[in-house]
């Protein structure tokens, strides 16, 4: 009914409302765009994965001068590993497995031709692998290994090796296509499989095999003494917990301590984030409040108003209509308006990162924004709702 | 339709001297639909109250009443908007108009819950109250006579089982008075509906039943 709206709407400072609307559509972009970028900067971290992971730490022991004349062992007995398990620091730990025994590759390509190497493999469980690929994984029936290279054998052949002995250099992107076969030797049979290598890992400088691949091999070819594992993955709950270092450093472990410092860019980046998704929802909290006062305010200046239309046969429903639908259209400008900001800021994010960093960054919003966004409309829509609906009604019943 | 009042009487008054009322502390009282009553009393002898009472406005009362079989003490805020819309009709003595609304639209206001009257009837209402002329100007500038009619009209814009006119005459001359009076009688009569019209005592009118309060 127009006539309702002009006479509730009449006399209304229109500014408080106004500010109403500032404050949380700042506190919305603030949250969004804190969640957007979080989102775009974990891509860019997914691409170097030491800056995200850091948490992963492999241990191996010190080799010493008796270790090389066969005194004492270079690997992890089983109470030791389990006396890491239950330090403070350690939320998983996994030991390497290695194969029982011996295995050779070769090429048979025309670029590759009669490459030969004996080779060694190494597994830990899936969980504790940055490479993800859908090639990655074991079964009987596979028709190929997939194999995991540190990164830095790549760098070291396309830099180094490839140069000196005039081969190709070969693209991260087209390793994919280099095949070569690998030789298990057991002790009454060997089989040879293709193989393929999936990806190179930043985080765990060996090279792998699928955890299920190795345990099978081991099985039906291993006949070698099953040595104790030499390397220990474990991820921390707090890498930059000095207790870490000093364990290690009283055990004469080692591990590589550049991993240690790096984990804190992480520790300040996730702490900036959650401090400004914090400042976000403090400002939606206060704004959220200036909506209730205002829309109070609205009411109670037309309280006479108001119990007016009720001595006239309206419903507490009809009269609190108006409110609730001048409470909706600000709410969906506010989304759609803090929504559009956000696209806009992650963009000339995306472009500023790829001029200045050259890093390739997703300029789309995250469909979790979205979701943030409707729920949070929702739950302020729901309350202020709620409050109107009270205060019609207590002052309708007031007469 | 029938109001039944039984000991009822407004907290501020049970200290007031109250023996002469034939409502106030009777043993009840009946106001039947189709009748009419003429509630008369000098000022604070609680008319504004006892009609405010029978339209859920106050609550602060002694004793019961009740329509028909149900005390009103138990209806809802639905219950009253309901009841508001179909059943009782109001003329405020501070007549409730809103200002800043034409005297068109606040009378159109009210027909539009219910669409009870046409335009049409609106209009000749308004020509035999002699605010015909009036209907497009604002209510602020209106006197409070002319105002008056506009909320006696506003209140015959709705269907009613009882009207309830609150000294609705006090600022009218005895010409259009009788009109009004005319007017209201012959809506009622149409609704089959009883009338409470509270008034000082000094107006003569014909209604079915004088009562003292």
């Amino acid at each position: 009914m127009k006539f309702l709206y002009k006479i509730l709407w009449k006399d209304q400072s229109r500014s408080h409302l106004l500010w109403a609307v500032v404050g949380t559509m700042v506190g919305f972009v603030l949250l969004l765009s804190g969640i957007q970028f979080y989102d775009q900067i974990r891509n860019i971290l997914e691409s170097n994965e030491d800056l995200l992971d850091p948490e992963y730490i492999i241990i191996n022991k010190k080799v010493n001068i008796g270790q090389t004349l066969g005194l004492g062992s270079s690997g992890f007995s089983e109470s030791e590993i389990s006396d890491i398990e239950s330090q403070s620091f350690a939320n998983k730990v996994a030991p390497f497995i290695s194969n029982n025994f011996p295995i050779s590759a070769y090429t048979q390509s025309k670029q590759f031709s009669n490459f030969y190497t004996e080779l060694f493999f190494e597994a830990v469980p899936d969980e504790f692998i940055d490479v993800k690929s859908d090639e990655w994984g074991w079964q009987e029936d596979k028709e190929f290994i997939p194999v995991i290279l540190p990164q830095d054998y790549l760098n070291l052949y396309n830099f180094g090796f490839s140069q000196s002995q005039g081969l190709p250099k070969i693209p991260k992107e087209m390793i994919g296509l280099l095949r070569f076969q690998v030789k298990l030797k057991g002790i009454n049979e060997n089989q040879t499989y293709p193989g393929k290598i999936i990806g190179f890992s930043n985080r765990i400088n060996s090279i792998l095999v699928p955890y299920d691949f190795l345990n099978w091999a081991n099985e039906q070819y291993g006949y070698l003494e099953k040595s104790d594992p030499s390397r220990i993955i474990l991820v921390a709950n707090d890498p930059t917990d000095p207790e870490i270092v000093q364990y290690i450093d009283q055990n004469g472990y080692d591990t590589i301590r550049e991993k240690l410092k790096s984990s804190r860019l992480n520790i300040i980046l996730k702490f900036v984030l959650s401090f400004l998704v914090l400042i976000a929802g403090i400002i939606i909290g206060l704004a959220f409040l200036i909506f209730l006062l205002s829309l109070q305010l609205m009411i109670s200046r037309s309280a006479d108003k108001i119990r007016r239309l009720s001595k006239m046969g309206f419903h507490p429903h009809e009269i609190s209509r108006p409110y609730i639908t001048v409470l909706l259209g600000l709410l969906i400008f506010v989304t759609t308006s803090s929504l559009v900001i956000t696209a806009l800021l992650s963009r000339k994010f995306s472009e500023t990162a790829e001029k200045t960093w050259y890093l390739e960054t997703n300029q789309s919003l995250s469909p979790e924004l979205y979701l943030v966004a409707l729920g949070l409309v929702l739950i302020l829509f729901m309350l202020n709702t709620l409050a109107i609906l009270i205060s019609t009604h207590r002052l309708c019943s007031k007469g | 339709m029938i109001i039944r009042l039984e000991k009822t009487i407004p907290l501020p008054m049970v200290e007031l001297d109250t023996s002469e009322s034939e409502i106030w502390e009777a043993d009840f009282f009946v106001f039947k639909q189709g009748f009419s009553y003429l509630v008369e009393a000098e000022s604070g002898k609680g008319k504004t109250s006892l009609l405010s009472m029978l339209f859920g406005l106050r609550k602060d009362y002694h004793g019961e009443i009740y329509l028909d079989q149900n005390n009103i003490r138990n209806n809802t805020a639905s219950d009253w908007s309901k009841l508001r819309k179909n059943q009782f009709s109001y003329i405020f003595q501070g007549l409730e108009l809103f200002d800043d609304l034409s005297a068109l639209e606040n009378i159109m206001l009210k027909n539009r819950i219910t669409t009870h009257k046409s335009n049409k009837e609106i209009f000749q209402m308004a020509h035999m109250l002699n605010v015909g002329d009036f209907l497009h100007k604002q209510c602020r500038i209106l006197s409070f006579g002319q105002k008056q009619r506009i909320a006696i009209i506003r209140a015959l814009c709705q269907p009613f089982n009882f009207l309830l006119a609150d000294e609705c005459f006090s600022h009218i001359d005895s010409r259009h008075s009788e009109m009004a009076l005319e007017l209201i009688l012959s809506e009622c009569k149409a609704n089959n509906a009883g009338l409470i019209l509270t008034s000082l005592g000094s107006q003569n009118m014909k209604l079915d039943q004088r009562v003292k309060l």
